[in-house]
């Protein structure tokens, strides 16, 4: 990750040692036997190769200047035969690992009949995270990639909108993030999204492709998603195999509880396309004397993942009117009484709370009680309520249109599925963007 | 018998005749749109001159990676024990580990000769 990040930023010559990992938490005895020990890597002397980076001279490579090489773009590629060029899509990393329907010219005017702007107009830029540089695309350029992910034109403003947002589905995070595709609106019924039973499985042409275009638009628009270079999740993440791309059962909408986009501040009749960022869902349909707002809360205190501090619910819509029934009338209300009454397991609270922790031992409240309480505890504190500085949503980049709403915690609800049982996924997916559909039709 | 014997030569004979017909289908060439977006230009950035660290200012530069400051704070100890005559200077950047320091950054290439940056987990 350093070496390509130092590479993007023009250095490609820094000097960069490793030591063993990880180094995080480690206690200083630990981290002397690491320094004093060798770079895993090279297998010299940790210390003598910080020193030698910071005091040999400059070689000639490391004085060039100028730019470095980037790869041509040629409108077409040459011709070959399709076996070939399917594994030449292969091979440089076009795809995500299988054949694709090969962008001919034609398939691609016909992709691009479905909407009205200009097959040059610039759609954005992306990146495969913040240190590297971003690519920019034009209209025709996100076609080639639907039609290669095998899209019907009518979904191609969806994915345009997608891309507009600028978000890679390929964030590179050695903690291999995953990122949803959640759509809202009049939309979702015209291409024939299913918001219904197996919405989130591998069981209708429009949720599949859409989400297969995005992974190819982060590839091939974005420049992500190249293992060890520009894509450093440890493990990858099973979950980036859609993009969890699905719209929200609206039609199942339990009375007062609002459609998501209308939430973020869009209008019932637009037609949006969301991206949530997190790591991971835990799929749950628990069965007790319980009630269901009890499990989950009870989820959300001892959940922990990567992400700790937010979580979104998806909600089978039996489940949701279940929490209806239970007085829960709408959305907002849910989520306020979960992240109002969770609590947290005193090991994590205490773990990024040192000066809280001082403060404890000093007689300070409320953590001196917290410290009393034990290392089993749970501790009267939601990890979801939001703290002032993130009151507002953070929306990044200029595909976000609508008003930012003002939320006093981190927990989305979005309802999902066919009702066949009372069920519900939680994770720690939180919302980055929104893009509206229609100025891209 | 006979007859089906007639059909299954005329089946050999009309594969034999349409096979050599579909091998040319298959490597026949086509044309496809490049897929790839564009890649803005990287310029190089030169770095500074360097040499011996002794009599110099070297920056020690703690990212504020979540629990990675006693491995930092560790580094500084061991270096100032072992490179007294170099000037040593730990500094914190302002916010997480993803946020820009630019201040900091023109501090140390005004006053130092290299920096050490602790990176990861």
């Amino acid at each position: 990750m350093a070496s390509t990040t130092a590479y993007k930023k023009g250095i490609p010559g820094l000097r960069i040692t490793y030591t063993p990992h990880p180094i995080t938490d480690r206690p200083a005895e630990v981290c002397r036997k690491f320094l004093e020990g060798k770079s895993p890597h090279s297998g010299k002397p940790l210390l003598d190769e910080i020193i030698e980076a910071i005091s040999k001279p400059l070689s000639a490579e490391d004085k060039k200047t100028g730019f470095l090489a980037r790869e041509l773009r040629p409108r077409f590629l040459p011709p070959d035969t399709a076996d070939h060029l399917q594994q030449l899509f292969i091979d440089g990393n076009f795809t995500d690992g299988g054949p694709v329907i090969l962008p001919t010219e034609e398939k691609v005017a016909e992709m691009l009949k479905a909407t009205s702007r200009d097959p040059d107009e610039i759609v954005g830029t992306m990146r495969p995270s913040p240190p590297h540089e971003a690519w920019e695309y034009t209209v025709e350029m996100v076609a080639i990639n639907a039609v290669m992910a095998g899209a019907k034109p009518e979904y191609f403003p969806v994915i345009l909108a997608l891309a507009s947002t600028g978000t890679s589905s390929l964030f590179s995070s050695t903690s291999s993030f995953a990122r949803m595709a959640l759509v809202n609106g009049p939309v979702t019924r015209e291409i024939g999204m299913n918001a219904g039973i197996g919405a989130l499985g591998p069981f209708n042409q429009a949720n599949t492709t859409i989400g297969r275009a995005w992974t190819f638009i982060s590839k091939n628009l974005g420049g992500s998603g190249k293992p060890g270079e520009t894509y450093l999740g440890s493990q990858g993440n099973a979950l980036s195999h859609g993009n969890l791309c699905f719209p929200e059962n609206e039609e199942a909408l339990p009375k007062g509880w609002k459609p998501f986009h209308v939430q973020k501040g869009f209008k019932a009749g637009d037609s949006v396309v969301s991206v949530l960022s997190g790591w991971s869902l835990n799929n749950i349909a628990w069965y007790s004397q319980l009630t269901i707002q009890d499990v989950i809360k009870n989820w959300l205190s001892h959940f922990f993942s990567y992400g700790i501090r937010q979580a979104t619910l998806l909600i089978d819509p039996v489940t949701a009117e279940y929490l209806y029934d239970q007085g829960f009338d709408s959305k907002e209300k849910l989520a306020d009484w979960l992240a109002k009454n969770s609590t947290t397991p005193a090991w994590l609270y205490w773990q990024r709370r040192e000066k809280q922790k001082e403060l404890g031992k000093q007689g300070v409240e409320p953590y001196a009680g917290y410290l009393k309480l034990g290392d089993g505890a749970e501790i009267p504190e939601s990890r979801y309520i939001r703290l002032p500085s993130r009151s507002k949503p953070a929306p990044s980049g200029r595909a976000f249109s609508g008003d930012a709403v003002d939320t006093e915690n981190s927990l989305e609800v979005v309802v999902v599925g066919g009702g066949t049982n009372t069920y519900w996924s939680g994770g720690d997916f939180s919302h980055l963007s929104s893009a509206e559909v229609d100025p891209w039709r | 018998m006979k007859k089906q014997i007639g059909w299954c030569a005329l089946a050999v004979l009309l594969s034999a005749v349409s096979m050599p017909q579909a091998a040319p289908a298959q490597n026949a060439k086509i044309t496809v749109m490049n897929p790839r977006g564009i890649q803005p230009p990287i310029r190089l950035i030169p770095m500074p001159e360097r040499g011996s660290i002794e009599g110099k200012t070297v920056y020690l530069v703690d990212t504020k990676y979540p629990n990675t400051k006693p491995f930092v704070n560790e580094l500084y100890r061991i270096l100032k024990e072992r490179y007294p005559k170099t000037n040593w200077v730990l500094k914190e950047k302002i916010g997480n580990y993803m946020v820009d320091d630019p201040d900091l950054w023109s501090e140390i290439k005004e006053k130092a000769q290299a920096m050490i940056m602790a990176i990861g987990h």
